[in-house]
């Protein structure tokens, strides 16, 4: 719940802090990757390549009343993030930002809390700079599906396997993926765990190892196709 | 019939004469709403209804002048078929000349070719010329066959010739024009910085807003036009819906010019900027005007957009367009890229097929997190290498083996299902589709949609 501020209008934006909670929610499944359980204000996250579960991280933070907007996707699933929980009343989408992004972005994340990017080209680092300037100033979260060199934390998915589909019968009805997070400061520790993306009722839930799909391979395999840059070897420790 | 008040059209004549003449028109227009101003000191109005109001023309005519002596003001009335006989009737000697019907022809044909010049109407020197050529009188120009006149005396010419026959060039502008409710301010020199446009934007605003508070209305877009000292422009409507304060559209006016302002990658020196020109003339003008009837905001089930986000969103369709900011909004249909409807921030939010029907044929089950915008080109080759192909029967060639997205490499299939055939709209001709669909596991641990319409392999959306 957010108290209001009595005197918005004559505060900066920084100081607005004060009744808003540092971390913006996420799913509960998602709780154990991310530094104090959800995304903090201010930090870029960074998923190693856009999927379901950029979507699911933007669900909550949406569902508990965050506007959010997409940039740089026009591939995004709307139906599948509907479906985690994600309020399409409350979402923009941007499909291309064009060449002028970053003041795109920057537009974008003066307005809304939480920001999901892919962007369409490297991002020199001083458009990193302004851009985290940004970020901290309005107390948003950038959510960027790619590389971003300095982002608080990294997730990536290192395998991952549909059950539900036969030789020609059946449907896909599950997803089994073991997602990994590391990062810098308090997110330094790498961790994995194994989540149902989607689960067979459609919203994310943690995989009990005992019940996986049998088959998985045990490391990434070896050439899951435009990965290539954003995939590194976790660290541990 | 037209109104003529002598005093008042001295064109060295004052303020005075200015505000008189607004009191005689707003006198006249007691007899009749619809009075056109014809100049200073003059005005017409058609008099057939109100002369059978009042029981002939003369008794209106003599009211008329009555009333307009009352403010002091001498006039002359004429009554004629026409405006340019009824101008000459009121230049008779009598407060009250009307000329019948019938006899319009003979009065005009009577009258010097003179008084076409003294009415401004044509060059004087062709009325010279006239004179010259034997012509004294209207009648006698009006005798002339019409394309001798055309072929020797021109546009001019002719129009005189119109004139003399009692034809007008146009017909009494008597409705009063829809008031201009755009509001404009020119700047001299043009301004090149974009904060005092701005501000002088807020009070144009906060003008048009008054005048169009003061006749109970408000609009649904603004337009606003920026014009550069070198002639271009820049036009953009924004949405406004009576909900904009002045300060809202004198930002939406600060984004326009800052999306207009050319890049500075083009120009060498600084001091080219100034070399162009600033902006010469800004206008607000009212687009689509609607009555105010104020805003209800539904109970619940409808999120408004907070002052912040709506801002956002404008800046980056003043950037990038209106189309470039879209809202989702969730419908039905039987194709999973027909359930989401993007519509521009600020248009009306309605699916193009309504949801909540039951959409037989529609893919089940999760809903794939990728759904490309435009299909994409796949091969789908079974164990030996051939092209997978179905049937009209919908009977496969052999299983998937292998899916190949274009620009991909190959991926091996682990797991498929299909082929669900999907018939849609056979009624029509030119909207009919046959697709089958299939979902396709593959070895990466991804899955997708894929189908095979006109026997071509297509991928649709992916599940990871």
């Amino acid at each position: 719940m957010r108290i209001p501020h009595p005197y918005p209008a004559a505060c900066p934006p920084a100081c607005r802090g004060a009744g808003i909670p540092p971390v913006l929610p996420v799913l509960s499944a998602l709780r154990g990757l991310l530094p104090r359980g959800g995304l903090v204000r201010g930090s870029v996250v960074a998923v190693a390549e856009f999927g379901l579960l950029c979507l699911a991280l933007m669900a909550a933070a949406s569902a508990d009343g965050a506007w959010c907007a997409i940039a740089g996707i026009p591939e995004a699933g709307v139906l599948a993030a509907a479906g985690l929980g994600l309020d399409t009343e409350r979402t923009l989408l941007v499909p291309a930002p064009g060449p002028a992004w970053p003041q795109v972005v920057a537009s974008l994340l003066d307005g809304c809390e939480l920001v999901l990017l892919r962007p369409p080209a490297p991002a020199p680092i001083q458009v990193r700079r302004r851009l985290e300037a940004t970020l901290r100033r309005g107390r948003g979260v950038l959510l960027v599906a790619g590389d971003w060199p300095g982002a608080q934390v990294r997730l990536r998915i290192v395998t991952q396997r549909w059950t539900g589909l036969g030789d020609g019968h059946g449907r896909l009805r599950a997803c089994c993926a073991e997602v990994a997070a590391n990062g810098r400061g308090e997110a330094a520790a790498a961790r994995t765990c194994w989540l149902w993306l989607p689960a067979q009722d459609g919203g994310i839930a943690l995989a009990d190892p005992a019940d996986l799909p049998a088959g998985l391979p045990a490391g990434p395999p070896a050439g899951l196709p435009g990965a290539a840059p954003a995939l590194r070897v976790v660290s541990a420790g | 019939m037209v109104v003529s008040c002598p005093e008042l059209r001295d064109p060295g004549q004052d303020a005075e004469a200015a505000r008189r003449h607004e009191r005689v028109i707003a006198t006249v227009t007691g007899f009749c709403p619809e009075a056109e101003t014809v100049e200073l000191g003059v005005c017409a109005f058609g008099a057939r209804g109100p002369a059978r109001y009042y029981g002939g023309e003369q008794t209106l005519a003599a009211r008329v002048t009555a009333a307009v002596a009352d403010l002091g003001v001498r006039s002359r009335a004429g009554v004629a078929d026409g405006l340019f006989a009824a101008l000459l009737a009121a230049r008779g000697r009598d407060p009250v000349t009307v000329i019948p019907s019938a006899g319009t022809a003979r009065f005009l044909a009577a009258q010097p070719v003179s008084v076409l010049a003294d009415q401004d109407l044509v060059a004087q020197d062709l009325v010279a010329l006239l004179h010259r050529l034997g012509l004294p009188t209207l009648g006698d120009f009006a005798a002339l066959p019409v394309h001798e006149v055309a072929s020797r005396f021109g546009h001019a010419g002719e129009r005189a010739h119109r004139l003399a026959r009692g034809l007008d060039s146009r017909p009494l502008a008597a409705r009063p024009p829809p008031a201009d409710l755009s509001v404009a301010q020119e700047f001299d020199p043009p301004e090149p910085r974009a904060d005092p446009v701005v501000f002088a934007a807020k009070t144009l605003a906060e003008r048009m807003h008054d005048g169009l508070a003061a006749r109970g209305l408000t609009c649904v877009r603004v337009q606003v036009l920026a014009t550069w000292a070198d002639g271009r422009e820049s036009s953009r409507r924004w949405r406004h819906d009576g909900l904009l304060s002045a300060a809202a559209v004198a930002d939406r006016v600060r984004w326009q010019l800052d999306g207009w302002r050319p890049a500075p990658v083009d120009r060498g020196a600084g001091n080219d900027h100034c070399a162009e020109g600033g902006v010469a003339l800004l206008r607000l003008a009212p687009d689509q005007l609607v009555r105010a009837a104020g805003q209800q905001l539904a109970l619940w089930g409808e999120t408004v957009p907070g002052d912040r986000v709506a801002r956002a969103a404008m800046r980056v369709q003043a950037m990038l367009g209106h189309e470039a900011v879209l809202r989702p909004v969730l419908g039905g249909g039987r194709n999973v890229s027909d359930q989401v409807t993007p519509t521009p921030f600020g248009d009306r939010k309605e699916p193009r097929l309504a949801a909540g029907r039951p959409w037989p044929g529609r893919v089940r089950g999760a809903a794939p997190g990728l759904v490309f915008p435009a299909a994409r080109a796949a091969e789908v080759t079974d164990g030996a290498g051939q092209v997978v192909t179905v049937s009209g029967r919908c009977e496969l060639s052999a299983a998937p083996a292998r899916l190949a997205v274009r620009g991909e490499p190959p991926r091996r299939v682990t797991g498929w299902a299909g082929p669900w055939p999907l018939h849609e709209r056979w009624w029509d001709r030119a909207a009919v589709r046959r697709r089958a669909r299939f979902q396709l596991a593959t070895d990466d641990g991804r899955a997708w949609l894929a189908v095979v319409q006109d026997g071509r392999w297509l991928v649709e959306a992916g599940y990871w």
